[in-house]
């Protein structure tokens, strides 16, 4: 069994996959994370009050997640933070 | 006993009127060099707690937190102890002052030690996803404000330092032993890991030398200049850790 990912790699692994996507249906945003319907609103919910990430709609009235330049410093500072986490052994 | 670097002066000129000239200058001058020492203190504080702002911000990780407030907590307790207090002795702030500045800076200091301490077991106790509004006040660093204002309590009326350097020794001999497994696990990815048990060690070292001092040679000049140069490394350890770990590759 997989070491289970602590909350910094699931953030960092959603952030990407909504970059890496420039816009992401919830639902595959939902498959592509590996998490479960409600720990997903968790982190989706965090992430947007956190102004990582923004919930935009379409002229059809579709939703799509983009990421933000909050959550681009973010996937850019990660191996600074996890480097220092590692470091200090906090 | 003559601080480190009077002993150097001793080996190399085997002139002891030198060497002895050097410890007079820092005796006399002890309270500027006081304040000087704090000063440093202070900023190297200050420093760690600014360049760990942004990482803190943008990962919301409690560890960092705790690490930081430790760092507040002992810039805190040194800006008292050294600047504030250096105010009093001077004559610039009023003498009335003194007690208030001394149960201050232990309560800092001895907060500061829980601070670091609760850093690297905060995992273990409170688990990733337990969420409190604070880091700084929350039910869990709630008893160590409790625990911490017993002591400075039992320190004041029975006119010691016996509670805080007990209870220094013990969290430092703790945090040796956490940063030494941590070193063991892991110091081959993360060399900084290494420095960290350095410096944990040094700050049980400095903390034993403190209680030998009080206890066993009356507050000896030579063994305060000694453990406040070993301060003064430890803290420039973890300036050099948080500098070398948050530069951008």
């Amino acid at each position: 069994m997989g070491k289970k990912r602590e909350r910094l790699d699931v953030i960092k692994d959603i952030l990407q996959v909504v970059r890496d996507n420039r816009q992401i249906k919830p639902t595959r945003l939902l498959y592509a994370s590996n998490l479960s319907p409600q720990m997903f609103k968790d982190y989706v919910d965090e992430l947007l009050n956190k102004k990582f990430i923004t919930l935009i709609e379409d002229k059809k009235g579709k939703k799509f997640y983009v990421i933000d330049s909050k959550g681009h410093d973010f996937l850019e500072e990660y191996k600074v933070i996890e480097n220092f986490i590692e470091n200090f052994g906090l | 006993m003559y601080p480190i670097f009077t002993h150097i002066k001793i080996y190399i000129t085997r002139n002891e009127f030198i060497s002895m000239d050097i410890l007079n200058v820092i005796i006399e001058n002890k309270e500027m060099l006081k304040i000087l020492y704090g000063l440093i203190v202070v900023i190297i504080c200050m420093i760690i707690v600014f360049k760990t702002d942004k990482i803190f911000r943008l990962s919301l990780y409690k560890g960092i937190r705790y690490l930081r407030n430790a760092f507040l907590f002992y810039g805190l307790a040194f800006f008292i102890r050294y600047i504030i207090g250096g105010l009093i002795i001077f004559g610039i702030l009023n003498q009335s002052l003194n007690v208030t500045e001394i149960l201050l800076f232990e309560f800092f200091l001895v907060m500061a030690g829980f601070f670091l301490l609760y850093s690297l077991i905060w995992k273990r106790i409170e688990g990733i996803g337990y969420k409190y509004p604070s880091t700084l006040v929350n039910p869990r660093i709630g008893i160590f404000y409790l625990i911490t204002l017993g002591i400075v309590y039992l320190d004041f009326v029975w006119e010691t330092f016996h509670f805080m350097f007990f209870s220094q020794i013990a969290i430092f001999t703790i945090a040796t032993i956490i940063s030494l497994r941590n070193f063991i696990k892991g110091s081959k990815q993360h060399r900084f890991l290494k420095f960290y048990f350095l410096a944990m060690f040094l700050s049980l070292v400095a903390w034993i030398l403190n209680a030998i001092s009080a206890y066993y040679y009356n507050w000896d000049k030579g063994i305060m200049i000694n453990i406040l140069l070993i301060n003064i490394i430890i803290f420039l350890l973890f300036l050099y850790g948080v500098v070398k770990v948050t530069k951008r590759k």
